[in-house]
């Protein structure tokens, strides 16, 4: 009697073995990915601190100096100027133009809308170095064809960067209108209001986190775009990434280490804004 | 009620007017600049006058034929699967964490995930540079721990790009599958484990199988990335090494246009017949 009653006892005690082991296993892997993550991060701000201004380890002391450095480097301040100024202009134009697409993807049936949708995602899905070389070829096309000076210039890199914006806003856009309630707009309208009112009063501060949060995502990917800018920048004109890459070419010292950490507080900073806006875990 | 019977008879102008800006920008961005470069890669390379008009298969030919070319080839192919494969194994775990935990840390969680994503492949690189370099972190704490004796040199080598490209990647999959095991019904591995199963075998039986759609969806995004990764080799790997994306930049640098937009065929081409095979193996798996 007492083995039967043992055994189920026993093979139930395996199991719940079993099944702690293999939440340790999982556990534990998933800590790992999750630290490999934020590795580069984390000893990139690391040696931005360092005294001595070669990367060995272990430091001599800590110091503050190599941001003062960095920001006052002017190769470096031109590039974040000129990084900050295409962003903003760039997602300004994605949003004039993205907006009503998502509208019109989401609140229009037509024909061909699946195939629109897939065009409108395309710069997302072709590789930045092919996009940024076709481009280039193409303004090289234009140029000669219509002499229009293009080539270089701060529009055919604004160009370039529209184009980064545009799916990441409209992908944000459409998001939040279909998550949206369609009958508080009919109810605006049977109270009388009109289709610009209704669309004032009610779409737009329901759409609002996801227009936020699409322009904050488009500005920090053009922010942080190397490839493509690598074609399009002119003569005398770099990009913040594309200092960064250089400079890194070169050597690896605190002073690039703070540059860095100064873009990634900016990164972070407009995560944790978008994140009042819209929760980061439901849109990326 | 009917969206579209509300617009009534102005939904033919105002969708292409709501939609037709954007799409023509980037349909005149994207699609007419690869048709150009298209063209470009069978033109004709001449070392005096550059790039010269002709319709000629000769840099497909050069970029077959030349074992530089092909030696690049390979190696980017060879590092895409290892860091695709890599992404799976790390990133399933993590992606199962953060979509059943219940911590109120959890969005914070994500946001750690995704800013890497926003931060730039060179920030990052820089990172691993410091961490991996002959005098860096792990070196000497190797030389400290009596590990070693002499001076790790990771960087400048296949394995310091396989590292940088795994941590650059392995957010995509991470966010992708969590995406999924979300939707996975939690009382489905407890219907397996009461039944008995082990751990592994609910595993393969009912999570593998569910979060399918998701390890498709990572898998290529995932591989895509790696195939094209360009910073990530440039610094980690040094001038002397050789994937497909640095090269394309770098013949358009000495000037050799056609040969330059055939190797970025090649690998847009590559990249696309990968990632079909991968989706109809994976597609295989999920009917089974």
């Amino acid at each position: 009697m007492s083995t039967v009653r043992r055994a189920p006892r026993e093979a139930l005690r395996t199991r719940t073995r079993r099944r702690r082991l293999g939440s340790i296993v999982l556990n534990g892997v998933a800590l790992i990915a999750f630290l490999y993550i934020l590795t580069p991060l984390v000893f990139v701000t690391w040696l931005s601190f360092y005294l001595q201004s070669i990367p060995s380890y272990p430091p001599q002391g800590y110091s503050l100096r190599w941001y003062s450095q960095a920001a006052t480097n002017q190769q470096f301040i031109d590039a974040f100027v000129l990084s900050a100024q295409l962003g903003v202009i760039a997602t300004a134009i994605g949003l004039l133009l993205a907006l009503p697409a998502a509208l019109g993807l989401v609140r229009v049936r037509f024909r061909g809308r699946a195939l629109v949708s897939n065009i409108l995602l395309m710069p997302l899905i072709v590789p930045g170095i092919v996009l940024g070389f076709a481009l280039y070829v193409f303004q090289v096309e234009i140029e000669i064809r219509s002499g229009l000076p293009v080539i270089g210039s701060f529009w055919g890199l604004v160009w370039g960067h529209v184009l980064l914006t545009i799916p990441w806003i409209v992908r944000l856009i459409v998001a939040s209108l279909e998550g949206m309630d369609r009958a508080q707009e009919e109810a605006a309208m049977n109270l009388g209001a009109n289709r610009f009112t209704t669309f004032r009063r009610i779409t737009v501060p329901a759409i609002l986190p996801g227009v936020v949060a699409g322009a904050l995502f488009g500005f920090v990917s053009s922010f942080g775009n190397l490839e493509m800018s690598l074609f399009l920048v002119g003569p005398g004109r770099t990009t913040l990434p594309i200092s960064i890459l250089q400079y890194l070419q070169w050597r690896i010292d605190p002073t690039i280490a703070a540059v860095s950490v100064i873009q990634i507080v900016i990164v972070v900073a407009a995560m944790l804004f978008t994140d009042r806006f819209v929760k980061i875990s439901r849109v990326v | 009620m009917d969206t579209s019977s509300q617009l009534r008879s102005g939904t033919v102008i105002s969708a292409s007017s709501l939609i037709g800006p954007a799409t023509i920008l980037v349909a005149l961005g994207v699609i007419v600049p690869l048709l150009f470069l298209l063209r470009y890669s069978f033109n004709e390379y001449d070392p005096r006058l550059l790039m010269v008009e002709a319709f000629t298969p000769a840099n497909y030919v050069d970029f077959f034929t030349d074992p530089y070319f092909l030696g690049a080839f390979f190696t980017t192919v060879r590092i895409s699967v290892v860091c695709t494969l890599a992404c799976i194994l790390l990133g399933f775990p993590l992606a199962y964490v953060l979509a059943r935990t219940q911590s109120r840390f959890k969005n914070l969680m994500i946001i750690a995930v995704v800013i890497p994503l926003f931060v730039g492949n060179a920030v990052r690189a820089a990172g691993w540079m410091t961490l991996l370099g002959s005098q860096g972190f792990l070196s000497v704490t190797l030389m400290d721990l009596g590990i070693t004796s002499t001076m790790t040199e990771i960087m400048f080598s296949e394995t310091a790009v396989v590292i940088g490209i795994i941590a650059v990647n392995l957010p995509y999959m991470v966010l992708t599958l969590q995406s999924v095991l979300e939707s996975v019904n939690r009382n489905l591995e407890e219907a397996a484990f009461s039944l008995g199963a082990p751990p592994l075998t609910m595993f393969r039986r009912v999570l593998w199988p569910l979060s399918m759609p998701g390890i498709a969806a990572g898998t290529i995004l995932t591989f895509i990335l790696a195939m094209n990764a360009y910073a990530t080799p440039v610094l980690l790997g040094g001038p002397e090494f050789r994937m497909l994306a640095p090269l394309v930049y770098g013949q358009f640098q000495m000037n050799n246009w056609p040969l330059a937009a055939a190797i970025a065929f090649v690998l847009m081409a590559t990249t696309l017949l990968l990632t079909v095979v991968a989706s109809l193996v994976t597609r295989q798996g999920f009917r089974n």
